[in-house]
């Protein structure tokens, strides 16, 4: 394992869920159920789907909790919400108060139809700085990068281009079986 | 005149740098409150005693109709009418009790005010900060008409009219008009107008938001605009008797005060109004017409016009009460306005609570049952029904609870218990508790204190300005 970089255990590109910039939040889901249904490489599915612009680089990435998010019923009683979660309130305070308004009934059923029309990119996140890593990189220092800025992947670059995915379940699978590798050794 | 303005433009800039974050400029919301005019038109004082530790500094600063106790150092700011009264700061020698750490006070707490534009705001109290326990400081600050600084650092902060940062370190923050913080530190918030928060982290947190609607009646502010509602309509009709008592330099009061109780010749004391023995009347208080009971007090910026107070009751800064009869121990928390008519009186029960930032406004009679916690708006018996509880029954909480626009979690004898000793303490400070001999506080101590008064440049590039100046013993 010490030997790895990252380009070996990267998704590549034309394996991974894309998307142009217009599509919409269902595009998005349905080009993540493709991807998954063809990558059946190992057992840990894709759980993102890249934004690609008319030039096909990618500008932005929807996660499944972006999505989760972008379902999310938004009115005045869940703003009022989160608005009180800012003064210091405990998480088992706001649930309650969460789990009070979905009883009242607007959770989710108006939503779902809404969402589905909804473009990706008013929902998906850009990358930051921190989640580029170059493919000749070292997996040591890949995972560094992965645990400090938590993320749950890093876009591959090849110069200015983006070549593939590293995925924090690749990595993590590549660790566990190593240490298997070692503990069987001894 | 010119020195002014960059001074005032050099305050916008350093608090919209602090505010940067949230994406607020102060400069619409505080241009047109103090047009440079008004700051050559009033000279400022300072007070003189025996028993008030005495160092003032000011430099490069404007100080215009402001007053000045205790130590405090003004620097590059613009103070207009405020109210700094340093005569609670700790002490060389007093140990700080911060949780578990006893902090020793390495020398006397000065209040240290810099870069900030303060209009109408009383600063009062210590810091409660434990990393400054000998500097109360408010650097990069603006705030507006009768704000409240009370025991609150700030820095790079923005408070609105009659807003109140209480026992509360504040960074980069906004807190809107009539909203009440006492949250032990902040940052990086932005407060809406009518927020009532009062949190005491692994205690309890109390949380009330006032409806827009109803609050915009009382005070409603916005950028480019002066604040407008009842509240200051109140203020406005009541500055001219103000204004006579500032223009004259010797003043007799106009009613008998017992010796053991203190009446400050900056407050107005309208016929027929009657002080009891250890009564404390700040400075800007006004009285018309009003009874105070033993060890009652009203503190800067009161108003309490036709009411009886029947004893031991605390009117904290800037609280009205207009035609109610309160009973023995009612405490009238910051900034609330209580407000019966002449044919209906408002009555509140002795020992009971009314929140800081509370409005009563009746057009009915209305009686409230002693040991009350009354909190919010309150216009009739619904909202009295929904703003209010026994005392004993807030007390039962125990995890969390929420009416109205209320949210509370935590232990609610732990709040109640906190805001009584509170009032205790307030009324042995003021002196509510003197037998003649023990347990001096400000009614008895204030009666000694003289006034001096200084006077800014009246023409020129420095116009408006205070010349450099060092007082001292």
């Amino acid at each position: 394992m010490e030997n790895y970089t990252v380009k070996d255990l990267m998704v590549p590109l034309m394996e991974y869920a894309t998307v142009s910039e217009g599509a919409t939040l269902y595009d998005a889901v349905m080009a993540l159920e493709k991807a998954q249904e063809e990558f059946d490489h190992n057992k840990y599915q894709h759980r993102a789907v890249l934004i690609l612009d008319k030039k096909n680089h990618v500008i932005g990435k929807i996660s499944q909790l972006d999505v989760l998010r972008a379902i999310e019923p938004r009115n005045e009683q869940t703003n009022e919400i989160d608005d009180i979660a800012r003064f210091g309130f405990s998480e088992r305070f706001i649930h309650t108060m969460q789990e009070q308004h979905r009883l009242k009934g607007t959770f989710m059923k108006n939503s779902l139809e809404s969402a589905k029309k909804i473009k990706v990119i008013t929902c998906m996140q850009s990358p930051s700085e921190g989640e580029y890593i170059d493919e000749n990189t070292s997996l040591d220092t890949a995972i560094h990068q992965l645990v400090m800025g938590t993320h749950l992947s890093l876009l591959v670059t090849r110069g200015n281009d983006i070549v593939g995915i590293l995925r924090l379940s690749d990595v993590f699978a590549a660790v566990f079986h190593a240490m298997k590798q070692s503990e069987k050794k001894e | 005149m010119k020195e002014l303005e960059k001074l005032y433009d050099r305050i916008i800039q350093r608090v919209n740098i602090n505010l940067r974050e949230l994406e607020f400029d102060v400069k619409p919301y505080v241009w047109t409150l103090t047009p440079p005019e008004q700051m050559s038109k009033f000279y400022a004082f300072y007070g003189i005693s025996p028993d008030h530790p005495l160092s003032l500094q000011f430099q490069h600063s404007g100080l215009a109709g402001s007053y000045f106790l205790g130590r405090c150092r003004v620097t590059n700011s613009l103070l207009y009418k405020s109210d700094i009264r340093g005569d609670e700061l700790k002490k060389k020698g007093d140990i700080f009790q911060y949780r578990i750490f006893k902090i020793p006070v390495a020398k006397d707490e000065e209040i240290d005010i810099k870069d900030s534009a303060l209009i109408k705001t009383l600063v009062h109290n210590y810091s409660h900060d434990p990393e400054t326990p000998e500097k109360f400081f408010i650097r990069d600050t603006v705030s507006t008409h009768y704000a409240n600084i009370h025991g609150s650092p700030t820095e790079g902060c923005f408070l609105g009219p009659f807003a109140t940062a209480d026992l509360t370190t504040v960074h980069d923050c906004v807190i809107g008009a009539f909203s009440y913080v006492q949250a032990k530190e902040i940052s990086h918030l932005n407060i809406k107008p009518g927020t009532i928060w009062v949190r005491s982290p692994g205690q309890f947190n109390f949380l009330y938001r006032y409806p827009a609607e109803g609050l915009n009646q009382y005070i409603y502010f916005t950028a480019g605009n002066q604040p407008q509602g009842v509240l200051i309509d109140f203020m406005e009709d009541r500055k001219e008797a103000f204004q006579r008592i500032f223009d004259v330099i010797n003043i007799e009061p106009s009613i008998k005060v017992p010796a053991s109780a203190s009446l400050d010749r900056y407050a107005v004391i309208k016929p027929a109004t009657k002080i009891s023995e250890n009564v404390l009347v700040s400075q800007r208080a006004y009285l018309q017409n009003s009874f105070l009971g033993r060890g009652a007090n009203a503190q800067e910026n009161c108003f309490i016009i036709n009411s009886n107070l029947e004893g031991y009751n605390v009117t904290a800064h800037g609280a009205k009460i207009i035609e109610a009869d309160m009973g023995q121990n009612v405490f009238v928390g910051f900034n609330s306005f209580l407000r019966g008519r002449p044919n209906c009186r408002l009555t509140i029960g002795k020992e009971s609570i009314v929140m800081p930032h509370t409005i009563v406004d009746i057009r009915k009679p209305l009686s409230i049952p002693p040991g009350s916690l009354l909190w919010g708006l309150i216009r009739d018996e619904n909202e009295l029904e929904t703003n209010s509880l026994p005392i004993h029954t807030f007390s039962k909480i125990e995890n969390k609870f929420s009416k109205g626009n209320l949210f509370f979690e935590g232990n609610g004898a732990n709040f109640i218990s906190a805001f009584q000793n509170r009032i205790q303490h307030i009324l042995e400070a003021n002196g509510a508790f003197f037998d003649g001999t023990k347990n001096k506080g400000h009614a008895q101590q204030n009666q000694n204190i003289s006034f001096n008064t200084i006077q800014p440049y009246p023409k020129g590039d420095l116009k408006g300005l205070y010349p450099n100046i060092i007082i001292q013993p």
